[in-house]
């Protein structure tokens, strides 16, 4: 048995993270995942703040599902004050998500492609991913960060000019991904390297509690939380999902989620257009506790506040998809013949690490001993 | 003669984040796509330590990465050149209460700096190719002098 040590620093990573790799020859037998080098103790910052500061520190939780962590921080927040939103607001936080949801898909796609060594495949939704970066940047002002949501709305109101820009982008992008659709299902290679890698079942997936795009992969339609999500009902929102479980279907559910998010950005653009009055409004902050969950790209992202009256945060706990989904990983590796179908399961799961580091407690090698960290 | 003029064209990078939320990573990372395309400067990104001319660190250095980027650093061959990218790995920013030992000029020396949350990609081809090459030169100059010396 030798062990093979990934990371941090490896070109397949976009984050450091540790696995040691387990091996007998090149069958993978198992794997130890090293974490830690991300951690900042954003929920430690983040006690004794105002609200208004825990937006923006929430955005700043992970860069690429950033918008997705200050909405559920808003919402939890409107929950326990019992603040209604302008339907516009809603219909706006709607537009973004699903439009960052299309970046995030469209980029892990292309990792994936990276990963098994189809680069033209990795390239091509990257330059697809550009022209949504330009819609996120016309819409709320930058790329990544965006800053757009309030407590009671949004920031900016979108005009004439952006609507038709939206609407002629998602048509061309439809085509385009269409493209890459077809070729994600008769090119030779991509299904030699991925059917029947990386299987996991529903048994696996109750055990470890994998969420997202991994779970609905493997027959789990309702681990999707856009089902419960009061704005979506109005958008009559179906999931996708297939059975097989194994990395093609993991990234075909991304490739279809794509589709059912233009659907959701069509219809929730002409909401939009029929819904009058202000993206904004004042609001005051009551005391509480509460919890809200929101489905995040890689799956269920829970926020758990406690707030005072003025507004200030006494306590947060933040779950983020990559930790369930990381478990589920050493699972699949059961069905994994080579060390490069590892790393390709892995780039499958589409980890996001900065999401997972919440916590960081010192372990003693000599002795053993487990300690909290206090600074 | 003949290797320094080619060492201004053929930059090999290497990124580390060093605890940043990603999002100066995805900023580097669509730098390869066709709008921006990289490697028609000559700029090639693959994340070996050990074949690199320069070093993009993101990110405020948190408690694992102090000895790691150290290390990372001096196993880097000369001469090597290090660019801090984000307001996160110049001034700690918003993290400066966190779990972190301080900025990327505090552990390594830093040659280049570019502020922004996170900046744009065509910033970060701007100042690689503004920094690099005159860095490159001086580096090799002074590692020459202490060779000889």
């Amino acid at each position: 048995m030798n062990v093979i040590p990934i990371g941090p620093i490896n070109p397949i990573f976009k984050e450091p993270i540790r696995i040691k790799l387990i091996v007998e020859g090149e069958v993978v037998l198992g794997a130890e995942i090293e974490m830690g080098y991300v951690h900042r103790g954003i929920e430690r910052i983040m006690e004794g703040k105002h609200y208004l500061k825990g937006v923006h520190l929430a955005e700043r939780v992970c860069g690429i599902c950033s918008y997705i962590h200050t909405q559920t921080f808003v919402e939890c927040i409107e929950k326990i004050s019992d603040i209604e939103v302008p339907d516009k607001a809603r219909y706006l936080r709607v537009i973004v998500t699903e439009l960052e949801r299309l970046q995030s898909h469209l980029l892990a796609v292309s990792m994936y492609g990276m990963a098994i060594e189809h680069e033209t495949l990795g390239i091509w939704c990257l330059n697809i991913r550009e022209r949504v970066m330009d819609l996120l940047e016309t819409i709320t002002g930058n790329r990544i960060n965006m800053g757009y949501n309030v407590v009671g709305g949004v920031r900016q109101d979108i005009n004439r000019e952006m609507l038709e820009s939206i609407y002629s982008t998602l048509d061309s992008l439809e085509e385009d991904v269409k493209d890459i659709m077809e070729i994600f299902k008769k090119g030779p290679l991509i299904s030699l390297r991925s059917k029947g890698i990386g299987v996991i079942g529903y048994r696996e997936i109750m055990k470890t509690r994998a969420v997202g795009p991994v779970a609905r992969a493997s027959a789990l339609p309702e681990s999707d939380w856009r089902l419960r999500h009061p704005t979506y009902k109005e958008l009559d929102f179906k999931p996708v999902w297939t059975e097989e479980g194994d990395n093609y279907a993991r990234s075909l559910v991304r490739l279809k989620e794509i589709f059912t998010s233009i659907e959701l950005l069509r219809r929730a653009l002409e909401l939009y257009e029929e819904s009058g009055g202000m993206v904004r409004k004042k609001v005051d902050i009551k005391g509480g506790a509460g919890e809200w969950r929101n489905e995040a790209h890689r799956g269920e992202v829970t926020y758990k506040i406690s707030i005072t009256d003025g507004g200030i945060i006494k306590r947060i706990l933040i779950r983020s998809p990559t930790v369930m989904n990381l478990s589920a990983y050493k699972y699949m590796l059961k069905t994994c013949p080579t060390v490069s179908d590892a790393v390709a399961t892995y780039v499958s799961i589409d980890p996001c690490v900065s999401c997972t580091e919440r916590s960081i407690v010192l372990l003693d090698r000599r002795t053993g001993e487990v300690k909290p960290y206090f600074k | 003669m003949i290797k320094e003029f080619f060492r201004k064209r053929s930059i090999h990078v290497c990124v580390v984040n060093t605890g940043g939320c990603n999002g100066c990573d995805i900023e580097i990372l669509t730098l390869i796509a066709s709008r921006y395309d990289i490697e028609q400067y000559g700029i090639y990104i693959h994340n070996n330590p050990r074949e690199a001319d320069l070093l993009i660190v993101t990110g405020p250095v948190t408690l694992p990465w102090k000895d790691r980027l150290k290390e990372l650093y001096e196993k880097t061959p000369e001469p090597k050149v290090v660019i801090a990218v984000g307001a996160c790995a110049l001034s700690c920013g918003i993290f400066k209460e966190g779990h972190v030992c301080g900025p990327v000029d505090r552990i390594i020396p830093v040659d280049g700096v570019i502020p922004g949350c996170p900046p744009r990609p065509a910033q970060i081809i701007e100042t690689i190719l503004k920094v690099v090459p005159t860095s490159i030169a001086e580096r090799e100059r002074v590692v020459k002098e202490e060779i000889s010396q």
